[in-house]
């Protein structure tokens, strides 16, 4: 019998693409389409006392505890910012970057580890919660040169709740 | 003359560029897109602070807690009043969310145990215009419920003026 020699192109196999250039396709449609760009975000521990609403005593303050006390206007705006009883104005945000520098001279002042330090933060009750983070950030540390965090104190806390009479 | 009868050609396009250029597209995507199930609100505008950097690590167990206002589509608030959000229509005044905050501790404690549901961080995405003593009393309402650790979150960026 005689064998035809089938003439098959020299071997070539044509792959179909289409149904995967659909497939890809689809494929980047739908991470275009999920893809959130959100802000990356950032955060700071902070403590706050147990117990009882009430003034904190300043005679069993220890020696290395900063008070930073904010005040605030009626509209929740910024009154006052006082660091150990001296006030450092309400020019936001100038007055924090004012108290960020007060508690590095006192962080270099206390020639101790910064561990060794707490902040307490004193914030009237309707005062806007930006200028509450705009302190423990002026009060942790700062950006140095070359892009990293510099920690001034790494305790935070909040003092008891100043509820309005 | 004689005039040669032509074949019909068939235009081939070279596929393999475009192909390639999907395929970075789609590593691009896949890598940008977060796929990870936040808890984040988008009603709460966070305060800004160059400090604010995101954590090295995911921290293994946290309650996510937004406090906002229900704005209008001008970003007015449209109710004075602030509430910690639950997802959806689920928004409850802060100064009532104690019983769910006792809710998510049970939870918390039948899933991990109490020591590691005591140990849960409880994260405060608090709106910018939030007053600081509702943040505080929500603190203090965690407190009640043994929660322990308390974290304010903070977008990175520039410090707002």
């Amino acid at each position: 019998m005689k064998i035809r020699r089938k003439d098959d192109g020299g071997g070539k196999v044509d792959v179909q693409m289409a149904p995967m250039i659909d497939i890809v396709f689809q494929l980047l449609i739908f991470f275009m389409l999920t893809l959130k760009i959100l802000a990356p975000e950032g955060d700071f521990n902070i403590n706050m006392p147990l117990g009882a609403v009430g003034d904190p005593n300043p005679d069993i303050t220890p020696p290395t505890n900063l008070d930073v006390v904010l005040t605030a206007n009626d509209d929740g705006t910024l009154r006052q910012v006082s660091l150990g009883g001296r006030p450092l104005g309400n020019n936001f945000p100038s007055c924090f970057q004012t108290l960020n520098q007060e508690i590095e001279i006192a962080v270099r002042d206390s020639r101790k580890f910064s561990e060794d330090l707490e902040v307490t933060l004193t914030p009237d009750y309707n005062l806007h919660h930006r200028y509450t983070v705009a302190a423990i950030s002026a009060c942790r540390g700062k950006v140095g040169p070359d892009g990293r965090t510099i920690t001034f104190v790494e305790k935070i806390k909040f003092s008891n709740i100043q509820r309005p009479e | 003359m004689k005039i040669k009868a032509s074949k019909p050609t068939i235009v081939e396009a070279d596929m393999t560029p475009m192909i390639d250029m999907t395929f970075q597209l789609i590593a691009f995507f896949m890598m940008v897109s977060n796929l990870e199930q936040t808890q984040a609100d988008e009603r709460v505008k966070l305060p800004a602070d160059r400090l604010a950097r995101p954590p090295e690590g995911p921290r293994e167990d946290e309650v996510v807690l937004n406090v906002g206002f229900i704005r209008n589509k001008q970003g007015e608030k449209a109710d004075p009043e602030a509430y910690v959000f639950f997802g959806g229509e689920d928004n409850i005044p802060v100064l009532k969310c104690g019983p769910r905050l006792k809710r998510e501790y049970d939870v918390a404690t039948r899933r991990e145990g109490e020591k590691a549901a005591q140990d849960m961080t409880v994260v405060i995405r608090a709106d910018a215009d939030v007053p600081t003593g509702l943040v505080q009393e929500l603190i203090k309402m965690g407190q009640e419920q043994k929660f322990s650790k308390f974290s304010l979150k903070a977008k990175s960026g520039e410090n707002e003026d």
